[in-house]
């Protein structure tokens, strides 16, 4: 069954089918918050008051959205919002510790796992609208169309949006890779 | 110009998301321009750089937590939607809500979650204790915001006068079950709903003197004569002098049914009278 069917079944009250979405989806979520906020106790919580906030605002959801759109619409609200309580108590890690791997590595494997830690730290370096962006398309593989309705603005704007970060990123990536090897 | 908009098909393509038609015009210009050809490279290597990276996973009790909300919000809708809906207290309501089946489902609801929020809480610091029981008090309080505001929302009348009915277990004068109320108690189709709205705000949210000016805008728009004498005597027990111009228009208007300006004239006498 799909996302939305589900989820104009929790709409109607039958409230129990929320569990088959917050299965599906709480997973990306939680890293969709651990990229804007560095912060796992926090992106946690925010897992927590997405999902709450759906049962709240059931009633308002419209089919014309995909639900992933209308989850990220929620999350991105409910972020800003915590985000914004704790201005400056949150600050984002430039170090990869949540998104390296732990695993032992041969040594070849070795300067594949600096680069992505050196990749994380270009990422996470970035200006907050652009790494939002980012993470969207690339983590979250989100279409050009649902990141227009979460951010509300258009189809061509967000392909835009999207190259320019992705761009930006390259710069730092390389930029810091250059830094490292002299 | 032309190389601007091939480049900002790069990300979709490297994710593999572009259309065969897009795609194919994306490599005939690549074919023909080195420029773009060693974006397309570059701009690569960060993506596919991002493959080897883990994927964290938040704590099992995350779900844990979520699954402690949902059993609770539905064993409080639930039950507020089983049981028979209760006339709305009038004097000693307190007392009242402490013997209804939806207190107690609300209550054992909120302890539910209470406990499932205090597994988590309960092996931290000493010290850090009073924030987060700050914070469990809130998600308590949250939890009967949501349910209030469900039944609020319900399409049946009965539901809804439960939804009105559940607002008094609403410790904090939450803004939205305020609006909820108002709404209601203007828009709502049913009479009794309407009524009962009318007396849910006049237990918890009539010392906001916005609240009053709704409730005395809400007179003339009124269809229902009881209503419309709810209000009123709401605005005399309340003592609010604000609602003179509206009560003493009442009385004057033609259309004014007859035992709603006998009450408007009894108010404005008692209002005009009053310190």
């Amino acid at each position: 069954m799909g996302d939305e069917q589900i989820m104009q079944e929790v709409r109607a009250g039958n409230v129990g089918k929320l569990e088959l979405l917050f299965d599906r989806h709480h997973r990306p979520l939680f890293r969709y918050f651990l990229h804007l906020t560095g912060n796992r106790a926090l992106s946690e919580d925010l897992v927590q008051e997405v999902f709450f906030r759906i049962l709240k605002y059931r009633h308002t959801y419209q089919a014309d959205t995909t639900f992933r759109a209308w989850l990220y619409q929620i999350g991105r609200n409910a972020c800003l919002d915590q985000v914004g309580k704790r201005k400056g108590e949150v600050a984002m890690p430039e170090d990869a510790v949540d998104f390296s791997s732990s695993d032992t590595l041969p040594d070849r494997q070795f300067q594949n796992k600096q680069e992505t830690a050196l990749l994380h730290r270009a990422l996470a370096a970035m200006p907050r609208e652009k790494r939002e962006v980012l993470v969207m398309s690339r983590f979250l593989d989100l279409k050009y169309d649902e990141i227009a309705a979460i951010l509300k603005c258009e189809v061509g704007t967000v392909k835009v949006r999207v190259y320019r970060a992705l761009r930006e990123l390259g710069d730092r990536f390389f930029a810091l890779g250059g830094e490292r090897a002299s | 110009m032309i190389c601007d908009r091939m480049r900002e098909q790069i990300p979709e393509c490297l994710a593999g998301r572009l259309d065969a038609t897009t795609r194919e015009k994306l490599i005939d210009h690549l074919d023909t321009c080195s420029a773009c050809r060693a974006e397309m490279a570059e701009l690569g290597v960060v993506w596919r750089g991002f493959e080897s990276m883990s994927e964290p996973e938040p704590s099992p009790a995350v779900r844990t937590r979520f699954l402690e909300t949902l059993n609770a919000y539905q064993e409080g809708y639930h039950e507020a939607q089983r049981r028979q809906a209760y006339a709305v207290p009038q004097k000693s309501w307190w007392t009242g809500l402490w013997a209804r089946p939806a207190w107690q489902a609300a209550f054992s609801a909120a302890l539910l979650l209470a406990g499932g929020m205090a597994g988590r809480y309960v092996v931290g610091e000493r010290a850090a204790r009073n924030p987060e029981m700050a914070q469990l008090q809130a998600q308590v309080e949250n939890l009967r915001q949501l349910v209030t505001l469900s039944l609020l929302q319900e399409q049946s009348p009965s539901s809804r006068l439960r939804g009105v009915t559940y607002s008094y277990q609403v410790t904090e004068a939450d803004p939205q079950v305020e609006q909820e109320l108002l709404h209601t108690v203007n828009h709502d189709s049913n009479v009794n709903v309407r009524l009962s709205a009318v007396e849910a705000i006049a237990s918890k949210f009539a010392k906001n003197p916005q609240v009053r000016r709704a409730l005395v805008d809400s007179i003339p728009v009124q269809d229902s004569a009881l209503v419309q004498m709810a209000l009123i005597d709401l605005l005399a027990q309340l003592n609010d002098k604000e609602a003179i111009p509206a009560l003493r228009k009442l009385v004057q208007e033609k259309d004014t049914d007859e035992e709603v300006r006998q009450r408007a004239a009894s108010a404005l006498q008692k209002l005009e009278t009053t310190k």
